[in-house]
């Protein structure tokens, strides 16, 4: 049952074989049919011209005894013709003279000149009838049949024989369906040969497309391009792993290096005090990455689903300006836009707009500007935070948003807080996206929204110079 | 003040114990949930330090008989797993407050000071530390009789500093307290607003009041 569920080729070859005996079934069904029509034509015509000479005799026979000769002498060597000949009284002539004879002029009283078949004592015969003027002026009746056992017999045998290879027919079929079918899903196998040899090392192989028939070209490609992803994404891996310890490496190491050294000789207490605050401060960092590695692992495995609680974006927004204003002394801060609330969870989405806010007010020079703005735009809140400042490369730009890549390699920060941006954004369901063109930098984060307002975003946002930016950076 | 530490990891218990005696409290420590629940049940505690992953009994457990036998003291609970679920499960069983592992001990302090303050002192309308007065309702600060113009977050800071005179307060407890900014940056802003604030209420006077504890965080005394 299961192979007959499972295995393609069994079920092409069964089907192959299923249309060939229908296909036979109803050929043979036709020929045998035209076969019997000719049969009864041929026969039709013989009865009547037997008919036709008997009566052509009989109307020249002066008497019952002359008609039954001349008709005898017709019928020398006709095998299996039967004529019977009854007058008013009684049977004038019968041929074969047996009781076959008799029994079959009796049961043929209502026959006519139309051929009709009769069975009588197993034997078929097919019959005609009708009037017979005699020469003496009675009217007799005669009936002429011919058994047509050698036609159906022929018959017969032609419909047994075609059965028997109508069934020959279908057994071939069901083995060259096989053959054909296995061969037909070859390029399969080979998909499944080539899949069977990837492994964690070898992620670079892919299916040779020009091979691969057209039907499954599609399949193919779906293939490979889950393969490139997935190396992708295997690459991604390794190299976060490897930066990861990394990462971790360096204030460990620093932590060793000071401690030992401090160790090295008697040293007084403030010595030690200074050593234990700068220990104390590598923790910290420590920790801190650490529960971002874990805030991350969490999000990317769809574990951080933040409850739906309503926020006010602008009001969060100007609590962040607020306190990360204190950073930008010499820049240029400022809000724009309208209150929106979206629902979710407004820790995580301070931490979000945060680490944006943070990422802008380092990047942007002494006398820079930072905007921050909300509003809304096809049904979704639109927080923008942009920055003047020099370009990130477009092949930097695709990165951004990946953790421990830090645009300007100074090597300050954690390197995670796009990342975590990222996945608080996307844990709310809505996008992120990165531009920058020659002076401005923008992040934009779409958030969806559940009531029915109108748009509010302006096409070039007020304040900055510079042309619309419509260069949309990797979303995904 | 008496506070009861339940807490099965040998060094992280020691430190708790020996920080909080240190600062000026005294601290029982037991190292499973039996006799976590033995000891809190005697009501000698006025609050409780509970660990959530304990041998015997867990946290959870504790907490939950401790509030069926009427004990109301508070509970500040430790856990090293930061899911929202925890932490709501723990808020619903009668926990006052929480803190994830890796924690400030600054932090810690900071939040054990304020469930044993609350609702005992009513807030004090006017504040000062030697020369330094602080009107909270008028919204003045005057230093050495001179009128001092703070802004708003200013003010709040200066006030978290002179409601809780003596006691380290970690970047991460100011942030949260004076701006409402839950989550651990990486940045100096709470560093550059205290620069600022001592600009305004310190430098030109003495005795400084406002000092830093390297890697802990910032201290208001006279010193």
């Amino acid at each position: 049952m299961s192979a007959w569920r499972h295995s393609i080729t069994l079920r092409l070859a069964l089907a192959f074989a299923l249309l060939a005996t229908l296909v036979f079934a109803a050929l043979g069904t036709y020929l045998s049919r035209s076969a019997d029509a000719h049969m009864a034509e041929l026969d039709a015509h013989e009865l009547l011209g037997k008919l036709a000479l008997a009566r052509h005799v009989g109307m020249h026979e002066s008497s019952p005894g002359t008609l039954s000769a001349r008709l005898s002498d017709a019928l020398i060597g006709e095998h299996g013709v039967t004529v019977a000949v009854d007058g008013e009284n009684g049977p004038i002539f019968r041929w074969p003279a047996n009781q076959a004879t008799g029994e079959l002029a009796a049961t043929t009283a209502k026959t006519g000149e139309t051929p009709l078949r009769l069975t009588i004592d197993g034997h078929d015969f097919r019959v005609v009838a009708g009037a017979l003027e005699t020469g003496w002026g009675e009217t007799a009746r005669i009936v002429v049949a011919r058994d047509i056992r050698h036609h159906t017999d022929f018959l017969d045998q032609m419909q047994r024989d075609f059965w028997l290879a109508v069934l020959a027919a279908a057994l071939l079929t069901v083995v060259l369906g096989v053959l054909i079918a296995r061969r037909g899903m070859d390029p399969v196998r080979d998909i499944a040969h080539t899949a069977g040899r990837i492994s964690a090392g070898k992620l670079a192989e892919r299916i040779p497309e020009q091979d691969v028939p057209p039907e499954l070209a599609e399949l193919v490609s779906a293939f490979n391009a889950m393969l490139a992803r997935l190396e992708e994404s295997f690459e991604r891996l390794s190299d976060f792993s490897a930066d990861l310890a990394h990462e971790l490496r360096t204030p460990i190491h620093t932590l060793r290096m000071q401690t030992e050294v401090s160790l090295a000789r008697p040293r007084g207490v403030d010595e030690y005090r200074d050593l234990m605050a700068s220990n104390l401060e590598e923790y910290e960092r420590l920790s801190r990455m650490i529960a971002d590695m874990l805030f991350l692992a969490k999000a990317e495995r769809g574990l951080v689903v933040p409850p739906r609680e309503p926020v006010r974006l602008l009001e969060l927004c100007r609590q962040l300006v607020d306190y990360y204003g204190i950073l930008a002394e010499s820049q240029q801060l400022e809000l724009d836009g309208n209150e929106l609330i979206v629902r979710g969870d407004r820790l995580m989405l301070q931490r979000a707009l945060g680490n944006l806010l943070i990422n802008a007010i380092q990047h942007t020079p002494a006398t820079g500007r930072i905007g921050l703005s909300v509003c809304r735009q096809e049904g979704a809140a639109v927080v923008k935070v942009r920055n003047s400042g020099p370009q990130i490369p477009a092949a930097a730009l695709r990165t951004l948003f990946d953790r421990f890549v830090r645009a300007d390699q100074s090597g300050e920060g954690s390197g995670l807080g796009l990342a975590i941006a990222r996945s608080i954004v996307l844990a709310h369901g809505g996008s992120i996206a990165a531009s920058s063109t020659g002076e401005v930098t923008e992040f934009i984060i779409t958030l969806p929204l559940t009531d029915g307002q109108a748009d509010t975003c302006l096409a070039v946002p007020p304040g900055f110079g510079g042309q619309p930016h419509q260069d949309k950076g990797d979303s995904t | 003040m008496k506070i009861l530490i339940v807490e099965d990891e040998a060094k992280t218990g020691d430190y708790l114990k020996q920080g909080l005696s240190e600062a000026g409290f005294t601290a029982d420590l037991v190292r499973n949930g039996v006799d976590g629940m033995h000891e809190g049940l005697s009501g000698q505690h006025d609050l409780l330090i509970l660990d959530v992953n304990l041998p015997g009994l867990d946290g959870w457990q504790i907490l939950k008989a401790l509030r069926a036998a009427g004990r109301e003291l508070p509970v500040l609970f430790l856990t090293a797993r930061d899911q929202v679920e925890d932490r709501v499960k723990g808020l619903e069983l009668g926990a006052d407050d929480y803190l994830v592992k890796p924690f400030a001990f600054s932090e810690l302090l900071a939040r054990v000071r304020t469930l044993l303050r609350r609702g005992r002192v009513r807030e004090a309308e006017t504040l000062a530390v030697a020369d330094l007065q602080l009107d909270v309702l008028k919204r003045r600060t005057t230093r050495a009789g001179k009128r001092i113009d703070l802004t708003a977050k200013e003010f709040a800071l200066l006030e978290l500093f002179l409601r809780r005179p003596g006691e380290v307060l970690s970047r991460s407890f100011i942030a949260s307290q004076v701006w409402d900014m839950n989550f651990d940056s990486d940045t100096n802003v709470v560093e550059v607003a205290i620069r600022r604030l001592r600009a305004k209420v310190d430098d030109d006077f003495t005795p400084k009041l406002i000092h830093t504890l390297r890697g802990m965080g910032y201290v208001l005394e006279i010193r």
